[in-house]
């Protein structure tokens, strides 16, 4: 299928309303995220006689997961710089450390639960647990999409060449991962950090 | 298939982003990233103050993220990306902040009688040998006892249930009264006592019947008694 | 391995009472029918290509139209079964219904009347008249628009499901409160099926925010500011912006409730921490903002209307947009309003009251206004403006009684009785369903290419009007005296049953007027070449919408011409510009069967979920991934008609269409109720006679 010759002015106003919709629905996945927030603060210590955070918790551990996941949001930045610029050698090289080091957060944090699960500490143990379990669940479910759209994408590029309308794909999914680091920085702080206030 | 690319530079030159805001957003997001894990890890702050420190942390990172990686200010007017952005920080605040208001009220009047002893207290719910019967229906007599230099004028009132007692705190330091005495202290209507700073005042509703004391922890010669009839 | 295939699945799940197997072979009927017609008339292919797959907002609206209109005869049904089992279980008597069942029908009448009736009559409007009011072609994403729209149909289905497989809906009422909802209290799959059917219908609703705020903000027609948009796209505007803004929260407060009745977790048990008053703070805080989602588009359908029919701008534009504005604003504000005796205390409390006593203000800044655009204006009394008039007195009632409900002392008396049910049926009936019968009514002969019949309408809205009184007035009485809602028994001694009585037989009327609705589209289908629209402005309208052929061709406008004030069409004719249009190629999406097939997977993923059917509900899943990522790799997404073909398409309508303007067609002419009659009646004894159809 032969596609027709778009107006630019056309595709930019496309993308113009592509880019501003996904941000909306950036929006509301935040939202989402505030509920769990707001769940996990209200049942926090609802542990019903079980461990707290403080004690369950290896802050070091937490540290590193943090870093790597700022990173990964880094080189995406740099990654994108490459996109724009039509370099599809960099786009390669800087998502897919980008794809990796998203790759090991999401090793160590499966590593995190499956380590609770072992001592007995489930979701289904009390609410202070459920609710962690669902909020940095939910927050791994939207990494793992991100990266199942990273290798989606990678593949596409590597296979045909970078063109503007992937670009354009890479640009939103960039947006997207940048936004999963910021709320990150809020489960770090609150759910983490918070536990050895 | 789709159009393939002419030209290196896929995007004009003039949307280009340079390396620059990428690499002072990474470093500063580092920093605010140290600064707070430092704070608990070492206990350098604690309580409200820790509290308040990494939070703000959290939402100066929060504001360099959102410039340095996602360019937030750089959009032409009118800037709906930035408007949304703000409007759904306040929705957050209303939802987290609000949840925890309501919460915490309900968590205050709803949980185990020791807790809502002491807000029937407040509400002034009138309880007959312990046994709740609702509420003081208007205002009583308020009985005023004075605590000065040491003394406590006067040092016995006899009041009405319903009725309420002030005590003013006349003198230049700070009060702690007690109901029952030193070797037996007790509760009445779910408060075991109050903190009274100088010249200030503390009424207390009398939804309890019967004769109880109070004391002054500090001094024993400040203390006295009330008897509540119906 | 019975239990890994089919998960909680077994024979018990077939119908086996008599309302499951009446509903069952009901759906099953209408099925066939479908299935049968279609086949007979080869129109398989056509349905597929012309609607299913279309991307076209306003075939999309009317396929909204229709399956919310079916679902409005579902939810009446279910609420005439409330009427009679009340009048009826008084003291000795029980009524016919088991309290078991009754309960399921308060609660599915709550959801289908709120998600489908009211919201999908909402989004048809939208699809159908805003891009046309703001001279656009299509909305923003024609995919989200097609998906979004599968998605609340995969909902419908879901909520209707349980008659085939399940025989059990959610016993809870419509918000299904924990821990009543959990798995301790409802152990069946009833809750499973509300939870799936609300959060894939949500989450086609929050898609379809996204996308109307999409192309309300970036597709205006050049010149168009904010400012100078029709009061139809503000209240929708207004509405969508709430729409993106709660329904995550209800996607979330679903997502909990899921996860504590499949994974045993203890976010709103009883036990082990759980906190069943968060689930109720936070289905609230969905639940208050979705009422006013409803009902902002009817303020603007109301602007519309009042300034049309009054023959005049609307009095104040602004202070009308920042009502709505404000409407939307504190009423993310308020929701502890629903549950002020659950004990968060005198502060809580009176915040929250004073808070919902505010909103009474930009809601009375919009009701004057439109008295005020009334006053001194030129009325004419269409159909369209009768419901006008119908929803300020019944809302107004509404409202009143809401400023009532929010003084939490007078709450505590009157929390959850008939009172607050009179109460939000005055509003919503009143303010939403009104608005859409007036927004239906008014557009009609743009969509439909006819006007409808007016004798027939005032009549049917005359029923509703008694009945809705006869119902619902009553209502307040007995809340005052007492009665609390959702009673499925009473005791002879309260007195109550006359009041019972006339509310089912208002309730009948209601439900005629329903019916002559029904009679009106035929009625009007029948006079349709003398009800046709041919100037597609029968109204002598004031918005873009009616500047453009009835029905609009599929491109909607043959070129988009810049707006320079307010009421652009009212200012195009001042000017009376006939000005050569200049032809351009036009860039139209293509149909997609994307929306269809993710909606079917999410429907599969779902339907699995409820049976615990963990294998499929993974098919469902990965299917809803490969189809979009399928759809990513698909760059062919428009198709281009060039600037001569539109050129001949457009003469060629100016050809078709009458040389002069009509005489326009008088109301008194119309068919009334009574030729109705005697038209069925006659080709009734035709058919017996001759036995075969006549047309008409």
């Amino acid at each position: 299928m032969v596609n027709e010759h778009i107006a630019e002015s056309h595709e930019e106003a496309a993308m113009d309303r592509v880019g501003f919709g996904f941000w909306v629905y950036l929006m509301t996945d935040l939202l989402m995220f505030a509920v769990l927030f707001a769940v996990f603060a209200v049942l926090r210590d609802a542990t019903h006689g079980g461990p707290s955070g403080q004690e369950l918790f290896k802050l070091p551990f937490v540290l590193t997961e943090t870093l790597i996941l700022l990173t990964s949001s880094f080189t995406a930045g740099i990654g994108m710089l490459a996109a724009h610029r039509g370099i599809k050698s960099q786009v390669l090289t800087w998502f897919g450390l980008t794809f990796c080091l998203g790759l090991a957060f999401l090793g160590m944090e499966l590593y995190e639960f499956a380590e609770f699960i072992h001592e007995g500490h489930t979701w289904q143990s009390n609410a202070s647990l459920s609710s962690f379990f669902t909020l940095v669940g939910t927050h791994g479910l939207h990494i793992t999409s991100g990266l199942l759209w990273m290798g989606t994408a990678l593949v596409f590029i590597w296979k045909r060449g970078l063109n503007a309308p992937l670009v354009r794909k890479l640009t939103l999914l960039s947006l997207f991962w940048h936004f999963l680091d910021i709320v990150w920085i809020f489960i770090f702080t609150v759910v983490y950090l918070m536990a050895f206030v | 298939m789709s159009k393939e690319l002419q030209n290196p530079k896929i995007t004009p030159e003039s949307q280009h982003v340079s390396l620059t805001p990428y690499v002072v957003g990474f470093v500063l997001s580092l920093v605010f990233t140290f600064i707070p894990y430092q704070l608990v890890v070492n206990e350098i702050l604690t309580g409200n103050m820790l509290l308040a420190a990494i939070i703000g942390c959290a939402m100066i990172q929060l504001v360099i993220q959102v410039v340095f990686f996602l360019h937030l200010g750089r959009e032409k007017k009118p800037r709906f990306n930035l408007v949304f952005l703000l409007g759904t920080i306040g929705i957050i605040l209303v939802v987290v902040l609000g949840s925890i208001w309501i919460m915490n009220h309900l968590h205050h009047n709803m949980s185990a009688t020791d807790v809502t002893d002491k807000v029937a207290s407040d509400e002034a719910v009138r309880q007959i040998d312990g046994a709740r019967v609702g509420t003081c229906a208007g205002v009583g007599t308020n009985h005023k006892i004075e605590l000065k230099n040491d003394s406590v004028t006067p040092l016995r009132v006899e009041a009405k249930q319903c009725d309420t007692i002030t005590f003013s705190n006349k003198g230049d330091a700070t009060r702690e009264i007690r109901f029952g005495t030193q070797a037996d202290p007790e509760t009445y209507a779910g408060e075991s006592g109050e903190t009274i700073r100088a010249r200030r005042n503390k009424i207390f509703t009398l939804t309890e019947l019967g004769t109880h004391a109070f004391y002054d922890p500090i001094n024993n010669t400040v203390s006295g008694y009330f008897t509540v009839k119906r | 391995m019975k239990e890994f295939l089919l998960g909680k699945l077994d024979l018990d799940a077939l119908p086996h009472d008599i309302f499951m197997i009446a509903g069952t072979v009901s759906f099953i009927l209408l099925g066939l029918t479908v299935i049968v017609v279609l086949t007979w008339t080869k129109r398989w292919t056509w349905l597929w290509k012309e609607w299913l797959t279309s991307v076209d907002p306003k075939k999309i609206g009317i396929m909204y139209f229709l399956v919310a209109a079916f679902m409005l005869v579902r939810g009446g049904i279910d609420a005439i079964m409330i009427w009679l089992q009340q009048a009826l279980s008084s003291g000795s008597s029980h009524g016919y219904l088991s309290a078991d069942h009754f309960q399921q029908i308060f609660t599915a009448h709550g959801n289908i009347m709120v998600f489908f009736v009211a919201m999908g009559f909402i989004f048809g409007l939208i699809n159908y008249i805003v891009p046309l009011q703001i001279r656009a072609r299509d909305l923003a994403s024609p995919l989200l628009n097609t998906l979004g729209f599968w998605l609340y149909v995969a909902g419908v289905i879901m909520v209707n499901m349980f008659f085939v497989l399940g025989s059990e809906y959610a016993a809870t009422g419509w918000l299904a409160i924990a821990p009543l909802s959990g798995t301790e209290f409802s152990p069946g799959v009833g809750v499973d099926y509300w939870i799936w059917s609300l959060q894939i219908s949500g989450i086609g609703t929050t898609l379809g925010g996204i996308n109307f705020i999409m192309t309300i903000l970036k597709m205006r027609a050049p010149g168009m500011t904010l400012w100078k948009m029709p009061m139809f796209t503000w209240g929708s505007l207004f509405s969508m912006i709430m729409v993106v803004t709660v329904f995550p929260l209800l996607t979330a407060t679903l997502f909990l409730l899921f996860l504590d009745r499949y994974f045993g977790m203890h976010f709103f048990t009883t036990d082990l921490g759980g906190n069943a008053m968060m689930y109720t703070n936070l289905i609230w805080m969905w639940g208050h903002p979705e009422v006013y989602i409803l009902v902002l588009p009817a303020f603007g359908i109301f602007s519309e209307v009042v300034a049309t029919f009054s023959r005049k701008k609307i009095a104040s534009y602004s202070s009308q947009v920042i009502a709505m504005g404000g409407v939307s604003l504190f009423a993310l504000s308020v929701w502890l309003h629903h549950f002020f005796t659950m004990g968060a205390g005198a502060d809580v409390n009176s915040f929250f009251g004073v808070m919902t006593m505010i909103i009474a203000i930009p809601t009375s800044v919009l009701v004057f206004g439109w008295i005020a655009t009334m006053y001194k204006g030129r009325i004419k009394f269409a159909t369209p403006m009768l419901w006008f008039l119908g929803f300020i007195g019944i809302f107004t009632l509404g409202g009143m009684s809401g400023v009532m409900l929010a003084i939490p002392p007078a709450d505590f008396q009157l929390h959850n009785s008939l009172f607050l049910v009179a109460h939000f049926h005055s509003t919503v009936i009143g303010g939403v369903l009104f608005g859409i019968f007036c927004g239906i009514s008014y557009w009609f002969p743009k969509i439909a290419g006819f006007r409808l019949n007016e004798r027939i309408g005032k009549n049917a809205f005359w029923c509703w009007i008694v009945g809705f009184c006869m119902s619902f007035i009553p209502m307040y009485v007995l809340g005052i005296m007492g009665a609390t809602r959702r009673l499925d028994h009473y005791d002879a001694s309260t007195g109550w049953q006359p009041l019972y009585i006339m509310m089912f037989i208002g309730g009948l009327i209601i439900a005629c007027g329903v019916a002559l609705q029904v009679v009106q589209i035929i009625a009007s289908v029948i006079q349709k070449r003398r009800l046709r629209d041919t100037t597609g402005d029968p109204w002598n309208g004031r918005t873009l919408e009616w500047a453009t052929a009835s029905p609009p061709p599929f491109y909607n406008f043959a070129t988009i011409e810049p707006v320079t004030t307010q009421d652009a069409l009212s200012e195009i004719k001042k000017q009376g510009t006939t000005v050569e249009p200049k032809y351009e190629d036009i860039h139209m999406p293509r149909n997609t069967g994307a929306g269809i097939y993710i909606a079917a997977f999410a429907f599969v993923a779902s339907f699995a979920l409820v049976w615990h059917i963990n294998w499929l509900a993974i098919v469902g899943i990965a299917g809803i991934i490969v189809c979009a990522i399928a759809r990513t790799f698909n760059d062919d997404v428009e198709y281009k008609i060039p600037a001569a073909t539109i050129k001949e398409m457009e003469e060629q309508r100016k050809k078709d269409t009458p040389a002069s303007a009509p005489v326009d067609s008088k109301e008194n002419e119309d068919m009334s109720l009574w030729d109705f009659i005697k038209i069925v009646l006659k080709w009734a004894l035709d058919v017996v006679r001759k036995r075969r159809l006549k047309t008409w």
